[in-house]
């Protein structure tokens, strides 16, 4: 009797550590860490476009879910109440990508028209254009 | 001379094109579920929409995987368990505004909006109908509606133990703002 209770502090302690880690682990907020994370794939916006075109279902299996580091010319910025969205689109092109960030992540007076950018964001796949969610800037724009 | 009139009529026949349709790329579709136990939202604003002012054709089409939970988890289940998004990676809608004449595109007001067709999730489609708005304000156009969505009716089964925590009637809200394109 007296040798079990000599680990029950331990035993105890232990529980209480995995109850911790399963707590966090459960409630742990979506999409906090997407800018400190590494990208799983760097590529130009035109070259993402042109793979989902290409073969819609080939592109989903490698790129869906993944973090993509995305560098392309800004075409247009809008902002709402919800977040801004910085749509990606290189010349003539008929589609881009179309990047989701949070409300106020970004300086919409830095991001404009023209400029090159290159950005963070989760691959959620292709409708129109190629969709990139919790979005961030990787660099500042020059 | 010619080549200038094919040119103009060309022109001509383009821009009607372009007055056509109104899109939406950043259609905002969110879910409420409410229980006693817990209410859990969703949102995606990354939904595309196109309408038709002249027939009255209204279609959506979306990215599960777009739709952002506050956890993770649920996100996670959302798309793995319930949705299965890999599977199915879109929803769709395909319909018409059934009393599309009595809206006027071109003056500003908020026209009701009686709205039919096909909803697909989970690759499996019902046809739906709802009332809705649709905004006019100077050039901009803006479609609003809310319908419910029965989980169980598209295929999607949910575990027991969490029967309590997910509602068995989703309200989904649709809100887009149309650019003439």
């Amino acid at each position: 009797m007296k040798g079990k209770l000599k680990y029950l502090p331990a035993i105890l302690v232990v529980v209480l550590i995995v109850a911790f880690f399963i707590w966090r682990y459960a409630f742990r907020e979506s999409g906090m860490n997407v800018s400190s994370e590494k990208p799983d794939y760097a590529l130009t916006s035109s070259g993402l476009l042109q793979s989902f075109e290409a073969d819609e279902n080939a592109a989903n299996a490698l790129y869906l879910d993944k973090i993509l580091l995305v560098s392309g010319t800004v075409e247009s910025v809008s902002s709402d109440s919800l977040g801004i969205s910085v749509y990606l689109k290189e010349g003539d092109a008929v589609a881009g990508v179309i990047c989701s960030f949070e409300k106020e992540s970004i300086d919409t007076v830095l991001i404009r028209t023209g400029i090159q950018v290159n950005v963070k964001g989760i691959c959620t796949g292709y409708l129109m254009d190629v969709v990139l969610n919790k979005c961030s800037l990787e660099t500042e724009a020059k | 001379m010619k080549s200038g009139i094919l040119i103009l009529a060309l022109l001509g026949i383009f821009q009607i094109q372009n007055a056509q349709k109104l899109v939406s790329k950043n259609t905002h579709v969110w879910f409420y579920s409410h229980t006693p136990m817990e209410d859990i939202e969703a949102h995606n604003r990354q939904a595309v929409s196109i309408l038709d002012p002249a027939t009255g054709e209204l279609g959506f089409n979306l990215l599960v995987k777009s739709f952002e939970f506050k956890i993770a988890l649920m996100q996670e289940h959302f798309n793995e368990n319930y949705m299965e998004s890999d599977k199915y990676p879109k929803a769709a809608f395909k319909g018409k505004i059934t009393n599309n004449a009595a809206v006027d595109y071109k003056k500003d007001g908020v026209y009701p909006a009686e709205v039919t067709g096909d909803l697909t999730i989970h690759n499996v489609t019902k046809s739906i109908t709802t009332q809705g708005t649709i905004e006019v304000k100077g050039a901009a156009v803006t479609a609003r509606a809310e319908f419910i969505v029965k989980p169980s009716d598209y295929g999607i089964a949910i575990p027991a133990v969490v029967e309590n925590k997910i509602a068995k009637e989703v309200k989904v809200t649709v809100d887009g703002t149309y650019a003439s394109n």
